[in-house]
């Protein structure tokens, strides 16, 4: 028995890991658990194997070569064994598509201090894409088009101090739902706005966890959905998602989830109240964008796009979940 | 093995400055060592690959010029590295310019000896995974690299998910009793 139950302390600590949390060893109840963490923590640093394996290969076939010039391009792409995500995004990125996204921009600057990344303006001068850091996290934004119409989010935000954000953002024009208040259920010091585009924004200072070395994990899109207990399987199926932390009534209605997908993660509850569904879009960088498609069809999902070469050097694809959100699919290829 | 203690590591420089195609086995030597001082640095994956990958390849193409005088070459390949990893932030910056927010990696050439202990003691234990019986290392690489969740893992090998935390906290356990007595 006690051996089980220290499996299953190890793993929730992986899992916290594996969302850029800091378990902290030293406070761990057993020393052996918490000698375990600190293997663990190395762990998270380990060289892929594919990578190792394809850098020697290359450098085999350079060494090779007589004067060791020109490997082929296929083989040092394939030795840089480029990562799946796209430098400077995570796992998943809210994609938020409102109309003028250059206003949107600006609110977010105001509000959250955001920087500009990258702009990428359409003929007719309305923004096509672009690219927008809050935090440690970042917000992909758009004017969006008929294929893609206007779709807010509802985006779980963690700052240093959430009293003094909460009233930028008002004098941004955004509406209060709930002033800042430290008798939220999440025990984080918690308030709710929405911004002038229709997002919403839970702005919270965590409590009782530290970020890991990474940072915080600023920018959580928050999904309220009906049936939100059927969301869960979906993105197990389809993502290889994992659920840490279910809270269900008796009744099976979630309260509260969050799933891992990758290094980042999302937060899922049932619909109520003022937190009803807001289908919107999801940026998710997967290692094999053909398989989660493949696997996310099979779990119910439309097609929006099949997967493809995109020519900003992803493969990409997209799907429509049974709730009405969007998924693009990605794997970064490389430049 | 600590860098300095590299009796017959002479004998691999001199063998693939004759022939790069024995440069393998300096790779073999130090892949890990490289990735654990890239990866402690830059905190991020595809950067650590990039700048381990970039530092063989300089390596490799600057061997004939590389001279034996009692520099390890350990500490060579550290050197390469700790410049990529300058260059990887610098170029990180432009990409990204947050004016508020200074890039992380530190900007510094120079090796304290606590960070070469660090570097040592994460390329020893990534050096034990690959001996792992095979079905935990397979756990380790499924749970800590892939980052898959146990219902997947479980589903992927064939395994409940009970077995799977099991094989993980024997790995974990493993490598610990192992590290243990190297060092002891």
């Amino acid at each position: 028995m006690a051996k089980r139950s220290l499996a299953m302390q190890l793993d929730e600590v992986v899992q916290a890991m594996l969302m850029s949390l800091r378990p902290r060893p030293e406070e761990a109840p057993d020393r052996e658990l918490a000698a375990l963490t600190r293997v663990a923590q190395a762990l998270c640093d380990l060289p892929r194997q594919e990578f190792r394996a394809a850098l020697k290969s290359d450098l085999q076939r350079r060494a090779t070569m007589s004067e060791g010039t020109a490997a082929t391009k296929t083989g040092e792409a394939q030795a840089r064994a480029v990562h799946y995500q796209r430098p400077g995004l995570t796992s998943i990125t809210p994609y938020i598509i409102v109309r003028p996204a250059a206003q949107f921009i600006e609110f977010l600057k105001s509000s959250f201090d955001a920087v500009e990344r990258l702009r990428m303006p359409a003929p007719d001068g309305s923004i096509m894409h672009a690219e927008v850091e809050v935090g440690k996290g970042a917000i992909e934004v758009s004017d969006g088009n008929e294929q893609y119409p206007t779709a807010p989010a509802a985006i779980h935000l963690y700052v240093d101090d959430p009293d003094a954000t909460y009233a930028r953002t008002l004098q941004a024009g955004a509406t209060s739902f709930h002033a800042p208040t430290d008798d939220h259920p999440s025990g984080d010091r918690w308030g709710a706005v929405r911004d002038p585009f229709g997002n919403h924004w839970y702005i919270a200072k965590p409590r009782g966890w530290t970020p890991g070395p990474e940072g915080l994990r600023s920018v959580q899109p928050y999904l309220h959905l009906r049936e939100a207990h059927q969301m869960i399987p979906f993105l197990e199926t389809a993502f290889g998602a994992e659920a840490m932390g279910v809270h269900k009534s008796p009744e099976g209605i979630v309260h509260h989830a969050t799933i891992r997908i990758g290094n980042a993660t999302l937060e899922i509850d049932e619909a109520h109240g003022e937190f009803q569904p807001m289908p919107c879009h999801l940026h998710v960088y997967v290692p094999d964008t053909d398989a989660v498609y493949a696997r996310a069809m099979e779990a119910g999902a439309t097609s929006i796009d099949a997967p493809h070469n995109a020519p900003y050097g992803d493969r990409a694809a997209g799907v429509k979940d049974a709730w009405g959100n969007s998924w693009f699919i990605a794997t970064h290829l490389g430049t | 093995m600590a860098v300095g203690r590299s009796t017959g590591e002479q004998g691999l420089v001199e063998a693939a400055q004759r022939n790069p195609a024995k440069f393998a086995a300096l790779y073999e030597l130090h892949f890990e060592r490289v990735y654990a001082f890239a990866a402690s640095r830059l905190r991020n994956r595809a950067a650590a690959e990039d700048v381990t990958s970039e530092v063989f390849h300089k390596a490799l193409a600057n061997l004939p010029s590389y001279e034996w005088r009692g520099v390890p070459f350990a500490a060579w390949l550290l050197r390469i590295a700790a410049n990529g990893i300058i260059d990887h932030a610098k170029r990180a910056a432009r990409e990204f310019p947050a004016p508020n927010d200074p890039p992380e990696p530190a900007a510094n050439l120079e090796l304290q000896a606590s960070e070469l202990r660090a570097v040592e003691h994460r390329a020893e234990l990534f050096r034990l995974v690959r001996q792992l019986p095979e079905v935990q290392k397979q756990v380790v690489y499924e749970r800590f690299v892939e980052q898959r969740s146990i219902r997947e893992i479980a589903q992927r090998l064939g395994k409940t998910a009970g077995a799977i935390k099991q094989l993980q906290l024997r790995a974990v356990q493993n490598l610990r009793a192992q590290m243990e007595g190297d060092r002891g």
